[in-house]
């Protein structure tokens, strides 16, 4: 019965998130809302990393890979096939979900765990990378942009008179992305995952698969992912491999959910918020400084001293991330 | 969830609106009105130019120096009484971080702050974002640098490019290195290119090259790839070069990756005739003499640059040196010149208004210009500039000179040339 | 094929089959394969012989790296950004004060020592008892502090120095040796050779720590059993603080030895931090032979990526052989079986 009402409690708070997103979306600015498509955007990557990182345990330093194939399928079907994105998108998560099986197969049946997992995870995408840089279908490194047919086209995901629809979008496929979460963290699989991370002999010894559940973990995750991907190429309007498989994607993605709280459902939506416009602020802030700092005015690299500091504080003072540290607070608070 | 998460995210939500309502830069609700051309004895309202370079991150060298030369440009102008009889340039500058995100973000933000045109990106696949968003938002883009030529092929009628694209960049490359071979009564009948296979402008620059050198008649025997900010050693490259014995070894790549290539082509004892930079950051730069001392003699570079036999450009250059204590590199000129480029626009629209900005722009015919092209700078249709060229400069006796073509030489080039061997 | 390859006998006839599979490949197509070994020779020779001298700097970098993690069990993100540290410290000395890089081994190694153990004391240990990827987050961002404070004080021009010596005729003791050496067709230099003695030397000199001081055998016991350890009265804190120097210490070194034939900005160190990690783990976390092992197999696979796949990027191969490693071995070559 407390399950029960937990588990609507959740949909309901993703549906009050939803309503707020799209209601303030109203009131800002390009810019602003830019800022607020970055958000969901890595909110979505990191919820999505979070279902096999967080919840199953298993850490993933390549999502890049899954990422990337996403956009790259859904773009290749759109040039050549003329294929809706969002078909695209379903295509591309298909394809991702088919690469993370295989890449989980290898690396579970073979006894991959902890780092030598998250490094061989690290040179499939990297491998893919390099070898998307040569591939001469998809135009090697030089990329592919996407055609722009002028005006505004759902069908094509497209907005070039009214950007802020991209929020739209972004905000289907974030809700999307969160009820996928929210189903593996309220359901049994959920709780099959936690318990392969937990302790992977002991839940094989009360019958749970383990590889069978930490292939699940991963395909849902890659598959997830690929939608980010697929986004980010209609919204960005051009793709190279440097782009989409580059470990800098990886380290992005996994960057939220961990700061946020990793293994908690709304860690990563949290982390985003956190973390996207501190960098922001950060640039910012050296771009006007208080009288007392005026030294550091302008001065490049600054601004990113700053937020390794504060990410550096992050972790140091909030080791469950933001979410554990809100409940250790409360726990004070009552005790 | 539980009760404090809740709470957690009501004040997040908070947070994020109050974020939102905030004045956070200045931003306006929509992309900002052009302020009124005001009368001559009124306080005029500011003009403001935007930048978008990595000014951190693995190119930071380059983006720094652009971003400077930018700054240093709108000063001189306003020293000189402005623009429009008095109206300041303003430049907001920003940093993409060497990141595409970051990149479309900035644009966003200076567009809505008011920017009413843009320099911009240095990376080709940053500049490709902000030539969208500069197009969608109605505000002039000049593209000080980035090569590939996708960029200008997809119908955009805001973004104009300064430097030659990839496909001159190639095309005139292989015709260059050709000419010279001949002028010297020597032949070039085969090549290999050692190009960065990651980035993307390596590989657009050498497909577009060994387009051309097929037309020429130039065997192309071998194309080897590597990764820059990723090599440290690339003799085993050379080792395989000098195998195949090539006339000429094609090098095009970031400057690192240059000055390696060309310390392991000396001990490895590459047996070319010479070594060709093609669009090469590294051969062109009298940063590469000093570190390369002896070395650097005989190394060609067929590549964007200023316009060494124009009196005007070498002051800009020594202006900026004893400004900043540090060499103005080839992008910062391009910089310079786009914001001389874009008041010279304003001033004949009559307006500051980005649409009126524009539409002068693609009317360019501008002739203060300090690159070495072969006329004005006007832009076609797609926004390139009809005139770009690349020159092709060699290293003799420590200084880099132009060489070809013959009208910007300011010495004769030296075929066949390596600085080691007998 | 997964059932075949459980049992470790299966694994060998399989590897065997493998072997004698290619050895008929190869004799069936003798003339071909004599062919293009004649042309590719030279290139092979190289690629071996580079693979070794670079591998030999790899080691020392991922030496120091699988040392922090087998007793802190820290993956150290930030290495990269303190070899460039050391490589920019090297610099310095070199430019402004004229020391020769291979002298100011002996500043920057307890410099960086010192730097480590500040690292280790003030940054991590407070977060000592956070799950790993914590820590990996918290290297990640020391990394980007570190990096974008060169770029600060050093602006992102790359430096680089110019040894007068090592070109050409060079006296080495009463011998006169003419560099860069041509053995067998390939192309050694006098300062990439130095690197990797060097290396080794220190290497050894590691080893030599490890297995026969005391304070080895302490960082040992450490890396074993940390609370076996604590019983019989290592300084558990200490001996932290001390592995975490040394790791650092070791790039430090590496960066003296690099310099001459690199070059330093601001992300410079990020090229081995990436390698360092690769090898690590193919190595096998922990594992001091293991990384020595890696580095060389990796460095060599890197160069035989030019003579077997010109048109990709080095570094291709090296990720091949990685997986195909780790799927033999999932603990790294010389890891530990769980």
């Amino acid at each position: 019965m407390s399950k029960l009402r937990e588990l609507s409690s959740d949909y309901y708070w993703l549906l009050a998130v939803t309503a707020v997103f799209a209601v303030v979306s109203l009131f800002l600015d390009q810019f602003q809302i830019s800022l607020a498509i970055l958000i969901l955007f890595w909110a979505l990557l990191g919820a999505a990393w979070n279902i096999l990182g967080g919840y199953a345990g298993q850490f993933s330093f390549g999502h890049a890979a899954y990422y990337g194939i996403g956009a790259y399928t859904s773009v290749v079907l759109l040039i050549n096939f003329e294929v809706s994105p969002w078909v695209g998108m379903a295509a591309g998560a298909a394809l991702a979900g088919l690469f993370a099986l295989l890449i989980g197969y290898l690396s579970f049946r073979y006894g991959l765990k902890g780092a030598y997992f998250a490094l061989a995870t690290f040179a499939f995408a990297e491998m893919l990378r390099l070898i998307a840089s040569e591939l001469e279908l998809i135009n090697t490194s030089v990329g592919i942009h996407v055609p722009l047919i002028g005006g505004d086209s759902w069908l094509r995901l497209q907005f070039e008179d009214t950007p802020s629809n991209f929020f739209f979008a972004i905000l289907i496929l974030f809700v999307v992305v969160m009820l996928v979460s929210i189903w593996v963290a309220r359901h049994k699989v959920g709780y099959y995952f936690q318990a392969i991370r937990e302790d992977e002999d002991a839940a094989a010894a009360l019958g749970v698969d383990p590889l069978g559940y930490k292939l699940a973990a991963i395909v849902i995750s890659g598959a997830l992912t690929a939608l980010g991907g697929s986004f980010f190429v209609q919204h960005f309007g051009y793709v190279n491999p440097e782009l989409v498989f580059g470990v800098a994607i990886s380290i992005e993605i996994l960057l939220r959910p961990i700061v946020g709280g990793i293994g908690t459902i709304w860690g990563p939506l949290i982390g985003a918020i956190v973390l996207t416009p501190l960098a922001e602020f950060t640039r910012d802030f050296v771009r006007n400084p208080p009288p007392f700092l005026e030294i550091i005015e302008g001065r490049a690299g600054v601004d990113v001293m700053i937020f390794g500091v504060i990410l550096i504080a992050i972790i140091i003072f909030m080791p469950d991330g933001i979410v554990g540290a809100a409940v250790r607070l409360r726990e004070r608070f009552l005790s | 969830m539980n009760r404090i998460s809740k709470i957690l995210f009501a004040a997040a939500i908070l947070a994020l609106l109050l974020a939102a309502c905030a004045p956070a830069a200045e931003p306006t609700e929509e992309p900002a009105a052009p302020p009124p051309a005001a009368e001559p004895d009124e306080p005029m309202e500011d003009i403001l130019i935007g930048g978008i370079h990595p000014l951190t991150g693995g190119l930071a060298a380059d983006g720094i120096n652009m971003d400077r030369a930018i700054q240093m440009a709108i000063d001189e102008i306003n020293a000189a009484g402005g623009v429009l009889g008095g109206a300041q340039l303003v430049y907001l500058s920003s940093d993409s971080t060497g990141a595409a995100d970051v990149g479309q973000t900035e644009a966003e933000r200076l567009i809505s702050e008011g920017a009413q045109a843009l320099i911009c990106c240095f990376q080709s696949a940053v500049t490709s974002n902000v030539a969208a968003i500069s197009e969608r938002e109605g505000v002039p883009l000049v593209i000080d640098v980035a090569v590939m030529d996708s960029i200008l092929d997809q119908g955009h009628t805001f973004t104009f490019r300064l430097q030659p694209n990839a496909t001159s960049m190639g095309i005139n490359g292989a015709n260059y290195l050709k000419d010279i071979a001949e002028a010297a009564g020597d032949s070039v009948e085969s090549v290999v290119i050692l190009f960065e296979g990651t980035t993307g402008f390596g590989d657009s620059v050498r497909a577009a090259f060994a387009a051309e050198a097929a037309n020429l008649g130039i065997e192309v025997l071998d194309e080897i790839s590597f990764e820059p900010f990723a090599v440290t050693d690339l003799t085993t490259e050379m080792t395989r070069i000098n195998a195949l014995e090539p006339d000429v070894l094609v090098v095009t790549g970031y400057y690192n990756d240059g000055l390696l290539a060309a310390r392991n082509a000396e001990e490895v004892g590459l047996d070319v005739k010479a070594v060709y930079g093609l669009a090469q950051g590294t051969y062109d730069q009298p940063q590469f003499v000093t570190d390369a001392g002896d070395l650097a003699q005989c190394f060609f570079d067929s590549n964007f640059h200023w316009d060494a036999g124009n009196p005007d450009a070498l002051a800009v250059r020594e202006a900026y040196a004893s400004e900043f204590g540090e060499p103005m590199r080839t992008g910062a000129v391009f910089s310079y010149q786009s914001v001389y480029l874009i008041a010279d626009a304003i001033e004949r629209a009559g307006s500051s208004d980005p649409g009126a900005i524009r539409d002068a722009l693609a009317d360019s015919d501008y002739s203060e210009y300090l690159l070495p092209y072969t006329g004005n700078i006007q832009f076609d249709e797609t926004g390139e500039n009809i005139n770009a060229r690349p020159v092709l400069m060699q290293v003799q006796d420590g200084e880099v000179l132009q060489v070809w073509p013959t009208d910007l030489a300011e010495a004769s080039p030296i075929y066949p040339c390596v600085s080691w061997g007998d | 094929m997964a059932v075949i390859l459980q049992s470790r006998r299966r694994k060998i006839i399989f590897a065997a089959g493998a072997v004698l599979l290619l050895a008929i490949l190869l004799g069936l197509n003798a003339d071909q394969a004599s062919e293009w070994f004649e042309q590719n020779d030279p290139v092979l020779r190289q690629a071996l012989v580079t693979g070794i001298l670079i591998g030999g700097v790899f080691a020392l970098v991922a030496m120091g790296l699988t040392l922090i993690f087998g007793v802190l069990d820290i993956i150290n993100f930030a290495h990269g950004a303190l070899m460039t540290v050391g490589m920019y410290i090297t610099f310095v000395l070199f430019d402004n004060y004229g020391i020769d890089p291979y002298i100011s081994i002996l500043i920057t190694v307890p410099a960086l020592f010192l730097i480590g153990v500040v690292v280790q004391r003030v940054i991590i240990r407070p977060a000592s008892n956070a799950p790993p990827h914590n820590l990996l987050l918290l290297t990640l961002g020391l990394a980007l502090l570190l990096q974008n404070a060169m770029l600060v004080i050093f602006s992102g021009t790359p430096r680089s120095i110019r040894l007068d010596y090592g070109r050409g005729e060079t006296p080495i003791g009463p011998f006169i040796i003419d560099f860069p050496l041509h053995l067998f067709g390939t192309t050694i230099t006098l300062n990439k050779l130095i690197a990797f003695i060097m290396a080794m030397v220190l290497a050894a000199g590691l080893y030599i720590l490890l297995q026969k001081t005391d304070l080895g055998k302490a960082i040992r016991a450490s890396a074993q059993d940390k609370e076996g350890a604590a019983l019989v009265g290592v300084d558990i804190q200490r001996i932290g603080l001390i592995t975490f120097g040394i790791g650092v210490a070791c790039v430090g070194a590496a960066a003296s030895l690099v310099l001459p034939f690199f070059f330093v900005d601001p992300v410079a160190g990020n090229t081995f931090n990436i390698t360092a990690f690769v090898i690590v783990v193919l190595g096998g976390l922990g594992s001091i032979p293991g990384a020595l092992l890696g580095a060389f197999i990796v460095g060599i696979t890197q160069e035989m990526g030019v003579v077997f796949m010109p048109s990709s990027t080095k570094l291709l191969g090296v990720f091949i052989v990685f997986i195909l490693v780790l799927l033999f071995r999932p603990q790294g070559l010389m890891g530990k079986k769980e």
